[in-house]
């Protein structure tokens, strides 16, 4: 089997088991509107406008929400001893990565989307004149994340400390993508000139290639037992 | 290296490094001349930036390397030489973040800012915090190992990224007076002080490194024969 085809099989059976068992995904959007509404009501529209601050909520309610999602991904599998079978495959671990990366990517870009939408309709924001690139913004930072997210998970499901672990972990890493995409996110958001954020884009790529390349050749010392 | 050469070197550097630290506080005392502008806050200084130098880049360097060469050779030595240098970091960027916001607090009128060298700091600290929880909560500690090679690796490659994004973001700290392009915008006493501050705290580090690596090396050791024993 190609190694695109090991990636895809991984990818289409994680994606067919979380269409199967929908836990993580509505675990996910339920967590985003519901953080959506919360935040609504810790905003005193009197002193801020929501507007002024939907980037940052929009990135922060999918770096959490996206946790809750990612931060199981081997749960399912640790039962009865999947994810072992899994490993014992011919696919190369790096396939094994990059397929949970990717499905874990499909579903927190979906999550992504609609915190978009959910956030325009409570707190009435334009999408700005680039719709386009705000979607390649959100895209590259969940890719990054995404794929931090999946590295650590794996080592965080093999400690005693399970999920909890996840975010002392992966947040100090975190902080370039909320930098450059916060701020891009609320340039467009305010209608500014794609122009002025291509800077940010290259950096979230860095940030991406970064998280995906690492993942890709450390997954092995993870999983090897 | 045997554990007894080991703690024999560890003592002798880390001795020469308190006695450095000794000469240093003499010299910032009675010696060296006060700052114009800052006053007798920048004194400050002198064991703030080689703590830096020591918890951010030698300790933290070491930490790297070793991390790579252990998920690389599997040698158990190169993890117990990661924790040692993990440890030791992790001290002196304790050090860093307390004596930065007493010196921020009258330079600036605040305890923290903002800054890229603030933020990178603190996140290096809770870095070397996920090193050991990783280690902590594991239970088999060949796995332990591994996990926290990974997490000092990431760590390493991400740092370049998250000094370029938060310097972005903005920059209030003073900047470099020593190691720049042309000759340093130091008076020739603080100097002095700086270097005798500096080589004091990397012996320091050194002998500490030493001592841990040894005490590593020797717990080890002993949890080996112990579970021989037990079987």
């Amino acid at each position: 089997m190609s190694y695109l085809r090991q990636i895809y099989a991984i990818v289409w059976k994680d994606l067919l088991l979380e269409l199967r068992t929908r836990e993580r995904i509505v675990a996910m959007l339920a967590f985003a509107v519901l953080a959506g509404v919360l935040f609504n009501y810790s905003l005193d529209r009197t002193i801020v406008r929501p507007q002024d601050v939907a980037a940052g909520l929009v990135w922060m309610t999918i770096v959490f929400g996206g946790l809750l999602g990612i931060g199981r991904t081997f749960q399912l599998e640790a039962q009865d001893g999947a994810f072992q079978g899994v490993l014992t495959s011919p696919a190369p671990k790096d396939a094994v990565f990059l397929g949970k990366t990717l499905a874990n990517f499909v579903l927190l870009y979906f999550v992504a989307l609609l915190v978009v939408a959910v956030f325009m309709l409570f707190f009435s924001l334009e999408l700005g004149g680039s719709p386009g690139v705000l979607a390649l913004t959100l895209a590259l930072g969940a890719l990054g994340f995404v794929a931090l997210g999946t590295l650590f998970s794996a080592v965080s499901s093999g400690t005693h400390m399970g999920e909890t672990l996840l975010p002392i972990l992966i947040f100090p890493l975190l902080v370039p993508m909320i930098i450059y995409g916060v701020s891009a996110t609320s340039r467009l958001l305010a209608g500014r000139p794609v122009s002025e954020i291509a800077g940010n884009l290259r950096m979230l790529g860095a940030f991406a290639t970064l998280g995906v390349g690492a993942g890709a050749f450390l997954f092995r010392y993870v999983v090897e037992d | 290296m045997s554990i007894s050469k080991l703690r024999r070197w560890g003592l002798i550097l880390a001795s020469l490094g308190i006695l450095g630290i000794l000469v240093l506080q003499a010299l910032v005392f009675f010696w060296v001349p006060t700052e114009a502008t800052q006053g007798i806050i920048q004194m400050i200084f002198y064991v703030h930036v080689p703590a830096a130098i020591v918890g951010l880049y030698v300790a933290f360097g070491i930490l790297a390397l070793t991390s790579v060469l252990y998920l690389w050779l599997g040698d158990d030595k190169l993890d117990q030489a990661g924790v040692a240098a993990a440890e030791g970091g992790m001290v002196f960027t304790t050090v860093v973040l307390l004596t930065g916001p007493l010196w921020g607090k009258i330079a600036w009128g605040t305890y923290w800012t903002w800054d890229p060298r603030l933020t990178l700091t603190l996140l290096l600290w809770f870095i070397y915090l996920g090193y050991f929880l990783v280690r902590a909560s594991t239970q088999n500690p060949e796995r332990g190992k591994r996990f926290a090679a990974v997490v000092g690796i990431v760590g390493a490659l991400d740092i370049p990224l998250i000094h370029m994004s938060v310097l972005w973001f903005r920059s209030l700290h003073p900047g470099p007076v020593v190691m720049k392009p042309g000759s340093p915008t130091l008076a020739p006493q603080m100097l002095t002080t700086f270097m005798v501050g500096m080589f004091s705290f990397i012996l320091l580090f050194l002998g500490l490194f030493a001592l841990r690596f040894a005490l590593e090396i020797a717990s080890r050791t002993a949890a080996t024969r112990a579970r021989a024993a037990q079987t």
